[in-house]
């Protein structure tokens, strides 16, 4: 060992004291005082094992951890649980994992919910690599003593074990007694063990979906068992974990083709959504699509939960009416009867939309467009349109941008032509909105409608309004016009901005072009315009042009046309197809900095000189 | 006329009202000394360390300038060293512009601001960023508001740094004896701990120029007109560097209101005076002026026409003492002397909720 180990290093100097030194380093290290110090020195444990090799790992370092494990604090602890996780390959494999298993399961014990988990999920880690003899000597006889232990703590973590080992016993008779001792577990005094229970049932189960022929009847009587504990259990926090289980004991008999529990597992989930704790109905809500699922091959179960949806819809807690916002258009696709749809739900949808909290609307506008695939389109616009345009109108902006941010959806149902003939004049009329902060708002939709909506059908309704906002009044809209035109330029392409924006822009009408304000918004919108556009586009279209507002007698103009001139000179110089713009910029650009540096103003003067440098040196490179 | 009086308590009042410091300073020439001598002392004295030629801006200031700039727009203050280096330099920007400075168009023309630094910013967001526009501040940057340091550092470090793109007069609040009243004084000695900050910006104050003149069209000052003033030629003859005295042409600049009584009238105010519709015409006539511009009253829409067309008065600080439910206003004045005004509500005050609540993660 000690050879292989100088050799590999190539130190024909290895001498003992230099073997010991790492791990005597890390003992030094975590004697520290200060806690940063030792949590720094945990975190480099692979490191260490890896220089002291496998067999001194096992031999020294792991029972220097054990003890480690029973003296210091939680913050050292956590790194500690959670690099053992990685440990396999430094011990020498799987066949040594065991060794692993003893400080773990001091840190499975510990008081600290953060040890334990990261304990518990290194454990998870282990587990996977050994083989089913390990497992049943070492991991199993380790579940039994956590979850026979005194303290709460160990048993939590025991409840987070099962998953690694319930699909590996191939023996029914100790698989039956490992679900005996969860059901034990699941009748433990304090909540927080029910509560593990409950949240790791799920998983369970769906290990048994996976593997469909490995479970027994009595196994699923413990299974029924907890799972009748668990929504009749007296504490809410327990309860709600119920949801999540009858949503995987549904999948495990659908998937059987076992419609014999089905009665009975709607009425616990009808019980549930119905239950009077808000918490619990929260929960059903917002898992409500995936629930009904898993009725959804009988139609007589799925109007079953019609009334119950409804009340959900209606329910006084706003959390839990956000909730079910979300997940109307997924369960108004399982029922898939439009009668029920327009004289149910779409009147609920109406109400959720001037629901009183901001939260609720701004939840049920990010799905309500969906509700459009399940109608027709004439349905649609005599329904769903009105709702919609009522939320395009709303005061808090999250609900309008999510409105915005999904009409693709509804551009297939109605079609692009209504689409414009309605929306878009609620659009408009935003875009013109008296309040500056929702004109700005709508700017910065535009780039997502763009995109759903495509270039053709950009170009006819919405250039010229997107043009428009470059001569607002207020400074912040233009300025949000002006990068919108370039976000635009990105999403379409420099051949679109050539063709269709910068052509209207070079035609502005001069009596707007009198005030400088405006000149300074053209200057601004052609230099930011420079960043996206061919260089080709810049040195025919955007430079001369420029160049011209270089005389202008507003000295602010002047020196922006300075400002500018390193930003055009940069990209002419990344040009890909490698044409040499140098002449061009010694004849335009050269001669217009040079006759601003002698400008009368001094702030002219200022930022010529400033551009000269920099264009200068972006010359030089 | 449909503008509110902004009832500043009269200057007699002032002197009555705050006996324990030394106020009224007739015989010597600013020496109020609110806190000890030993502070004091080691303060710079402006009128002694200014220099007799313009400040010339090399690198190292204009980046010292940047850097105060970044900061302050933070709402941020400076240190009290800073202060003092940015108060220097500023005395040797103002102290050369004239009594009644000239302005070129184009220009936004701005009123009372009162230490509502939030809304100052707000302002440039509907006017456009200095030095790309250009600014005429009317006076009035301290008092009343939360942040009159900040406010009033960050129009001085601008001055300095962009002498031509903007402009600040005097208000009848850049004085001593107000900013003891209304907050600025209360300001400095919780931000600094001491009264020095606020000696030397007053000391500053002195300085500022009391009037501007937008290519020779708009007259632009703080308050209004005086009896003892009838051409434009009569303020540049003032001596303006000294504290805003009680009465006098340079107090009714400062002081006086727009009535819509004729004549001359005495101010509620108990300074400068109130003058009619027929004053105002005169004057313009008289100066061939197209405009009287002024602040210094609360108007509800931020900008108010009166005398028809003779005087405007304009006030940039929305929600005036974050309560009056008042639009604040900007004036802007293009090249051709078209005139804009961009009204604007409050800014998002900071730590106010500016998104919905979120929930909270009720099952960890």
């Amino acid at each position: 060992m000690e050879t292989a180990a100088t050799t590999t290093n190539g130190a024909d100097t290895a001498s003992a004291s230099n073997d010991i030194y790492p791990l005597a380093l890390l003992m030094d290290e975590l004697k520290h005082d200060d806690v940063s110090t030792r949590v720094d020195a945990m975190k480099k444990l692979d490191k260490i094992a890896l220089a002291l090799g496998p067999q001194r790992t096992r031999d020294e370092l792991i029972p220097f951890l054990v003890e480690v494990a029973q003296d210091d604090e939680d913050e050292v602890f956590a790194v500690l649980a959670e690099e053992l996780g990685q440990f396999v390959p430094f011990v020498g494999g799987a066949e040594f994992a065991p060794i692993l298993l003893p400080p773990l399961e001091i840190l499975a014990s510990t008081e600290e919910t953060l040890v334990r988990e990261k304990a518990v999920d290194s454990l998870n880690i282990i587990a996977k690599d050994l083989s089913d003899q390990l497992l049943l000597e070492n991991f199993i006889p380790l579940i039994e003593r956590l979850a026979n232990a005194d303290w709460f703590s160990s048993k939590v973590s025991a409840c987070g074990l099962f998953k690694s080992v319930i699909y590996r016993v191939q023996d029914d008779n100790l698989r039956k007694d490992l679900f005996q001792l969860y059901y034990h577990l699941d009748q433990d005094d304090t909540p927080m063990v029910r509560r593990a229970v409950g949240k790791n049932l799920p998983t369970l189960v769906d290990l048994l979906v996976e593997n469909a022929d490995l479970s027994t009847n009595q196994d699923w009587e413990f299974i029924s068992n907890i799972f009748q504990n668990i929504i009749n259990d007296n504490q809410d926090s327990v309860k709600f974990l119920g949801v999540d289980c009858l949503i995987s004991i549904a999948k495990f008999f659908n998937a059987k083709n076992d419609q014999t529990h089905s009665q009975e597992l709607l009425n616990s989930a009808i019980k549930l959504i119905n239950d009077e704790a808000w918490r619990v109905r929260y929960m059903a809500a917002d898992r409500f699509e995936e629930l009904t699922k898993q009725f959804s091959n009988n139609p007589n179960h799925l109007n079953e939960l019609i009334e119950p949806f409804l009340n959900l819809c209606d329910d006084n807690e706003g959390d839990v009416r956000k909730a079910i916002s979300k997940q109307i258009p997924g369960f108004a696709k399982l029922i898939n009867n439009q009668t029920i749809v327009l004289t149910k739900i779409l009147p609920i949808i109406q109400n959720l939309s001037m629901d009183e909290m901001e939260d609720v609307r701004s939840s049920l506008a990010l799905k309500v467009n969906d509700i459009a695939e399940v109608l027709t389109k004439d349905q649609a616009i005599e329904h769903l349109l009105p709702i919609l345009l009522n939320m395009l109108r709303d005061e808090c902006p999250e609900v309008r941008l999510n409105i915005i941010s999904n009409l693709k959806i509804i551009n297939d149902v109605i079609g692009i032509e209504l689409l414009s003939e309605s929306l878009l004049p609620a659009i408009t009329e935003l875009a013109k909105d008296g309040n500056w902060r929702v004109r700005l708002a709508i700017i910065e939709y535009i780039p997502i409608l763009a995109k759903q909506l495509g270039v053709e059908f950009f170009d006819h309704q919405l250039s010229e309004l997107c043009l428009s906002w470059l001569w607002d009044t207020v400074y912040s809209v233009r300025d949000a016009a002006v990068n919108n035109l370039s976000k635009l330029t990105e999403i379409f392409g420099s051949d679109w901005c050539r063709d269709e924006i910068i052509p209207k822009l070079l035609k502005m009408d001069p009596q707007l072009l009198k005030n400088f304000i405006y000149r300074f918004t053209l200057l601004s919108t052609l230099t930011a315009l420079c960043k996206v556009v061919s260089p080709k586009v810049i040195a025919s279209e955007i430079l001369p042009f420029i160049v011209n507002l270089s005389t202008d007698s507003v000295p602010n103009i002047r020196f922006n046309v300075a400002k500018s001139y390193p930003i055009i000179i940069e990209t002419l110089r990344e040009d890909e197809d490698k044409t040499d713009y140098t002449p061009l910029i010694t004849t335009t650009i050269d001669p217009s900095l040079q006759k601003l540096c002698e400008d009368d103003d001094v702030d002219v003067k200022y930022f010529a000189n400033e551009s000269l440098e920099k264009c200068k040196k972006l010359l030089a490179v | 006329m449909d503008t509110d009086m902004d009832v500043d308590v009269p200057m007699q009042d002032v002197a009555t009202t705050t006996t324990t410091t030394q106020l009224l300073s007739d015989d010597e020439e600013h020496s109020i000394t609110p806190t000890s001598q030993e502070t004091t002392s080691k303060i710079i004295d402006l009128s002694r360390t200014k220099s007799s030629v313009p400040l010339n801006l090399n690198d190292s200031n204009i980046n010292q300038l940047d850097a105060w700039i970044e900061k302050l727009s933070n709402c941020e203050f400076l240190s009290e060293d800073d202060v003092e280096r940015l108060c220097k330099m500023a005395v040797d920007v103002i102290q050369f512009e004239e009594n009644v400075k000239p302005i070129q168009v184009p220009v936004t023309i701005c009123g009372d601001i009162h230490g509502q630094f939030h809304d100052l910013m707000e302002l440039f967001k509907i006017g456009g960023p200095c030095p790309d526009n250009n600014y005429l501040f009317m006076g009035d940057y301290v008092d009343r508001g939360y942040y009159s340091v900040e406010t009033v550092s960050f129009l001085v470090a601008m001055k300095i740094r962009y002498p031509n793109r903007i402009t600040i007069l005097r208000g009848n609040h850049e004085s001593r004896q107000i900013t003891q009243v209304y907050r600025f004084y209360d300001e400095c000695l919780r931000k600094y701990g001491s009264a020095n900050v606020w000696k030397m910006f007053t000391d500053l104050f002195d300085y500022f120029p009391i009037t501007a003149l937008v290519d020779n069209k708009i007259f632009c000052l703080h308050g209004g007109l005086s009896p003892m003033i009838e051409t434009i030629d009569q303020v540049r003859e003032l001596d303006r560097i000294q504290e805003v005295p009680h009465e006098g042409p340079m107090c009714d600049l400062l002081w006086s209101d727009p009535d819509d009584r004729g004549g001359w009238g005495i101010s509620p105010r108990g300074a400068g005076f109130t003058f009619g519709q027929d004053i105002s015409e005169q004057f313009n006539h008289t100066n061939g002026l197209d405009l009287i511009a002024r602040a210094h009253q609360l108007v509800m829409d931020g900008y108010s026409w009166s005398h028809p067309n003779n005087v405007v008065t304009i006030f940039s600080a929305p929600n005036y003492c974050y309560r009056c439910g008042n639009q604040a206003a900007i004036m802007e004045v293009d090249e051709n002397h078209n005139k804009q005004f961009l009204q604007y509500d409050p800014s998002v005050r900071p730590g106010a909720p500016t998104v919905s609540r979120k929930t909270p993660d009720y099952f960890l």
